[in-house]
């Protein structure tokens, strides 16, 4: 190990990347703007779900039971309808998602004590929403009934009204959510993104700076000198592993500063968590470029080798523990799954070495097995 | 242990006979099923500068790369100093002491890193104290006159720059072996001789050895001992006299007339036959000058020759004449009449006072000339000297900034769109479709140009038998030699029977043989099919071809005229070319120059230089050698040619803008 020659390859490389505007790009801003398209465009959060109501009744019970929607803050109101016909072309421009249909002699047949079918209109084309759309009209819809109910009981037996709801209700569930309190989803996502970031624009910029050299052909220089196997890719790694970690602190600012995240854990541990990952996802760019000859095959290999697992399997969007087995296997084999349990449980939870370290071991023993493999591939007189 | 070694070998320079540190034998490489090297020896002695000679994909550059130690092979063995080249182990023991220059024009530098960024780089690289590297960068700079440049990023280098920063990061460690892969190609003639002056006075200083690849014919003569390659084979190795010798004859050039007669009766006789211009080139196989041209009177029967001349044959033409004798008899394609076209023998291409700016930069200045119908027009000049902003500007692709153009009777500022249909292009990348056969592509230009179903069976044949392209219908084009893809690209810019020839740069890549039956074709384009042609292009040994020529400079034409008319007005400023054959020719060439020959020049061990008055300048120039100690063994006449002749105008055009800048800046 020369040091003089580790600098000639580092200082090289960091030029380089800082001029070529590309690869600036690239180094710098991409990860930010990921993080902010994502940051918002990733929020899974069903609110808002516009709607249009018809009210065939026109009483005062039927006004004072949608009245509820309009209250609430999941259901944006569109507008009355006066014909059932008009709601079906409403649905499927996606101009409105649900829509409620109150029939006649709603008030009467509810004061005759009978039951009334509202009829409620659903997209069902994403699942996910739709579910959480009928669950909030169920709630709405129990709490109209609920209501209803402790009015009978205090009028038949002649009781207040608090006292008819003890009975109505004797049970009262008091539910806390731990570590994301308000249950956005924005806190749970963000700090992912961090690792989605990083897993995705570290081996993006180490395999194309390989890659580069060996597109045009400057990578002779390196064959032909003395420089040694080591030399080389310590130096070539050492500007983007730099680079990667500069961006995971810029990451975190964002995170916390501007998507207001609260981080609970030990800003020290994050860090040296985030070292480890960068150095195990910058082998990653490192493995790619080593198997392939032009830019444009590194860009599309690492693509999918980086985005792909890492958005399925990583528990970015669904938590490894709710994936099928199979699935499960495969998030254990990808240094996104790790990371993430790092992130979130630092910015969440809290929690630090003494819980974490299994998935930092993992990271660090993906980061030396990917460089000893890539040791191993690289050679300075090729076939 | 490195510095012992470099006084060894500066001492060693001057022993001529001695171990070669290079030895290659029976090397092969293969890539997958393909064999790009067949069996290769060669060895390398101290000093010399070696030259590997050969077209695209004969296999240079994989034996150059294992040489240097970074491509495996697969049989044979391949020594460096002493060590067997076998294992990446091996081969960094002697990396060291090599310098390696892959091919491609600047490819390897860093273009965001400036001059001296790139050649810190390589010197922190090689481990150079830093001491050593101030000095070794001084000096290197100067010589090849970069360093106004050294903060320059590299990207804004020219081409010939770049070259050379190539050449001072590959030698910054002072290897004793430089590897040079192609280091002359894509460059103008003028960088080219100046690279090669500085690497020839680099070597000599230093005791260095170089091995050279070269796709160029006419460097062959740069060479102390040379290798030429053909298909992975080595088909002839020497000094440039050995290979001279193998192929006894001389080279008879006169004119003829009707040249195409002519050429029909001489082909029944002899292989080499070469249309340049209104003259012929004939290669014959007899020593003695009279008896030379008496044997082509005789195949000529009654067509008289004139104005005859004979040389001695050039390289390329020995190269030539070797490979002819190893393929299988040549198809001669004959081109098949077609109708002939309304010969009005008017002009095909009018360029009147063209101009064309960039923002404040002038690409082309008050450019004019006159191509006719039938003529083979040859635009050279230098990268950048304007050339394709011409070309652009005549085929309607690119507006004027001033002055007007008329291509095939059309106005070039209006009638943009018949212009395209009346003229064939062709580019040196050859716009071909590589996933398709040869026969569809034909038929896809045919359709583009919108041919219908009989005329485009009728163009079909046509350039099927003109290019020679018979046998090769159902090919994939990509896997066609490039000597045929090109006759397939120029069948394809001739499918609709175009009246004006453009071709950019045409022949790069081509084997000789490829290039003279390109150049066969062409000519008779023009003779038979009054085809007006205009090329560009960076051979000067093709710019012979033409019957007209006219030298660009910094978007002027600063010379036209036929070639004979060039060489003979530079003849008449500059003098006669004589070579100089000499012992030690670097102690020759500094006394040379001191004795006020300028323009002298290293070519591999013989000198070259301008004498104005032939008796008394050669004189003057033997008697500085033999006083100095210098034996002249020879000195001699030669004629010049056309790369003399852009290298003298261009640095006499170098030289008043530096004197027109002085004047400014005082």
């Amino acid at each position: 190990m020369n040091l003089r020659r580790i600098a000639a390859v580092a200082s090289k490389e960091w030029r380089e990347t800082v001029r070529d505007r590309m690869f600036f790009l690239l180094a710098f801003l991409l990860p930010i703007l990921w993080m902010l398209v994502f940051g918002y465009g990733l929020v899974l959060d069903v609110e808002n779900i516009p709607y249009a109501a018809l009210d065939r009744d026109q009483s005062a019970l039927s006004r004072d039971y949608l009245y509820r929607f309009q209250q609430s803050r999941y259901f944006d109101f569109k507008g009355a309808l006066t014909d059932e016909r008009e709601a079906d072309p409403l649905l499927a421009s996606g101009r409105i998602r649900a829509a409620i249909i109150i029939p006649e002699k709603f008030q009467e047949r509810l004061n005759a004590g009978q039951t009334v079918g509202v009829q409620t209109l659903i997209d069902g084309i994403f699942p996910l929403r739709t579910d959480i759309t009928k669950g909030y009209v169920i709630a709405i819809n129990s709490a109209f009934n609920e209501e209803r109910l402790v009015d009978y009981i205090s009028r038949r037996i002649g009781i207040s009204r608090t006292q008819a709801e003890y009975r109505a209700q004797p049970i009262k569930l008091e539910v806390r959510y731990l570590y994301n309190e308000e249950v956005r989803s924005s806190w749970s996502i963000v700090p992912a993104l961090v690792m989605f970031t990083l897993m995705l624009s570290c081996p993006l910029l180490t395999a194309l700076g390989i890659v580069r050299e060996k597109e045009t052909g400057s990578i002779y220089n390196i064959y032909s000198s003395t420089v040694t196997k080591i030399e080389f890719l310590f130096g070539k790694l050492l500007p983007y592993v730099l680079i990667s970690s500069m961006n995971a602190v810029v990451l975190w600012i964002m995170a916390t500063l501007w998507f207001g995240v609260p981080f609970k854990g030990n800003l020290l541990f994050f860090l040296v968590a985030s070292l480890v990952f960068v150095l195990s996802s910058t082998g990653v760019g490192l493995l790619v470029s080593l198997l392939v000859r032009t830019q444009i095959a590194a860009l599309l290999i690492t693509i999918i080798i980086a985005m792909v697992p890492t958005i399925l399997f990583s528990g970015l969007i669904v938590p490894v523990s709710s994936l099928s087995p199979g699935s499960q296997f495969q998030a254990h084999l990808f240094p996104g799954m790790y990371y993430t349990n790092i992130v979130r449980g630092t910015f969440l939870k809290g929690i630090g070495l003494e819980v974490l370290w299994t998935d930092v071991l993992a990271l660090a023993l993906y980061a030396v097995i990917l460089r000893l493999v890539g040791y191993r591939l690289f050679t300075k007189r090729p076939r | 242990m490195t510095t012992t070694a470099r006084y060894d070998n500066g001492e060693a320079a001057s022993v001529v006979l001695e171990q070669p540190i290079v030895r290659v034998s029976g090397f092969v490489k293969r890539y997958k099923k393909h064999v790009a090297v067949q069996g290769v020896d060669v060895a390398i002695r101290k000093g010399e500068i070696y030259g590997l000679i050969g077209p695209d994909g004969a296999g240079k550059s994989s034996l150059m790369k294992a040489i240097a130690g970074v491509l495996t092979y697969d049989e044979g063995t391949v020594e460096v100093f002493g060590t067997v080249v076998d294992s990446e182990r091996a081969a960094e023991r002697v990396k060291q002491r090599i310098g390696f220059l892959p091919q491609g024009l600047g490819l390897n530098l860093y273009p965001d890193l400036s001059v001296e960024e790139n050649i810190d780089f390589f010197a922190r690289l090689r481990l150079v104290p830093e001491q050593e590297l101030l000095e070794r960068k001084a000096r290197l700079l100067a010589m090849t006159r970069l360093e106004k440049f050294r903060n320059r990023a590299m990207k804004n280098l020219s081409g010939g720059m770049k070259q050379k920063l190539g050449l001072i990061c590959t030698l910054i460690h002072e290897p004793e072996l430089a590897i040079l892969d192609e280091p002359t190609t894509g460059v103008d003639p003028v960088s080219r001789r100046d690279f090669w002056s500085i690497l020839a006075e680099l070597l000599q200083e230093k005791g260095m050895t170089a091995l050279v690849s070269t796709a160029y014919m006419d460097e062959a003569a740069r060479f102390h001992r040379l290798s030429f390659l053909s298909n992975g084979k080595v088909l002839v190795s020497g000094t440039p006299t050995e290979v001279q010798a193998l192929v006894p004859g001389s080279m008879v050039t006169f004119e003829a007339s009707p040249q195409l007669e002519a050429i029909t009766r001489l082909k029944q006789t002899f292989q080499q036959v070469e249309a340049l211009g209104p003259r012929l080139h004939v290669f014959t196989k007899d020593l003695d000058p009279a008896q030379a041209v008496q044997h082509i009177e005789a195949s000529l029967g009654d067509i008289k020759p004139d104005q005859v001349r004979v040389d001695d044959p050039e390289l390329e033409d020995v190269f030539v004449s070797l490979l002819l004798q190893q393929a299988e008899n040549r198809q001669v394609s004959a081109i098949p009449s077609a109708a002939k076209p309304t010969d009005n023998h008017g002009l095909a291409i009018e360029a009147r006072q063209l101009v064309r700016d960039f923002g404040p930069f002038r690409a082309v200045d008050h450019v004019s000339f006159q191509v006719k119908q039938g003529e083979i027009f040859g635009l050279l000049g230098a990268n950048g000297a304007g050339k394709t902003t011409v070309i652009k500007m005549l085929n309607g692709i690119l507006p004027p900034t001033g002055g007007e153009g008329w291509v095939a009777g059309a106005d070039m500022k209006t009638a943009g769109g018949t212009i395209k249909e009346r003229i064939g292009y062709m580019s040196q990348a050859f716009s071909l479709y590589l996933d398709l056969t040869v026969v569809e592509n034909i038929r896809l230009f045919a359709g583009i140009y919108g041919l219908d179903g009989r005329a485009t069976d009728q163009r079909l044949n046509w350039v099927m038998s003109m290019a020679g392209l018979k046998g090769y219908e159902s090919n994939l084009t990509g896997r066609l030699p490039m000597g045929v893809r090109q006759r397939l690209a120029l069948g394809c810019a001739l499918v609709h029977q175009p009246r004006v020839l453009f071709l950019d740069e045409p022949t790069s890549g081509v084997d000789p043989i490829g290039r003279r039956h390109f150049w066969d074709i062409l000519s008779k384009l023009a003779r038979e099919e009054g085809v007006a042609i205009l090329v560009t292009t960076h051979y000067m040994s093709e710019a012979e071809h033409c019957d007209q020529l006219a030298l660009m400079y910094a978007g002027r034409i600063v010379a036209e005229g036929s070639p004979g008319d060039m060489k003979q007005g530079v003849e008449k400023e500059a003098g006669h070319l004589f070579e100089v054959v000499a012992d030690d020719p670097g102690k020759a060439l500094l006394e040379l120059r001191r004795a006020g020959f300028a323009g002298a020049a290293l070519y591999g061990t013989r000198i070259h230089l301008f004498c104005r008055d032939p008796v008394r300048d050669k004189d003057c120039a033997c008697g500085v050698l033999e006083s100095s100690g210098v034996k002249v063994r020879s000195a001699s006449m030669r004629p010049l040619s056309l790369e003399d002749v852009f290298v003298y105008k261009v640095m006499a055009l170098e030289r008043q803008d530096r004197a027109t800048t002085q004047e400014a800046a005082a």
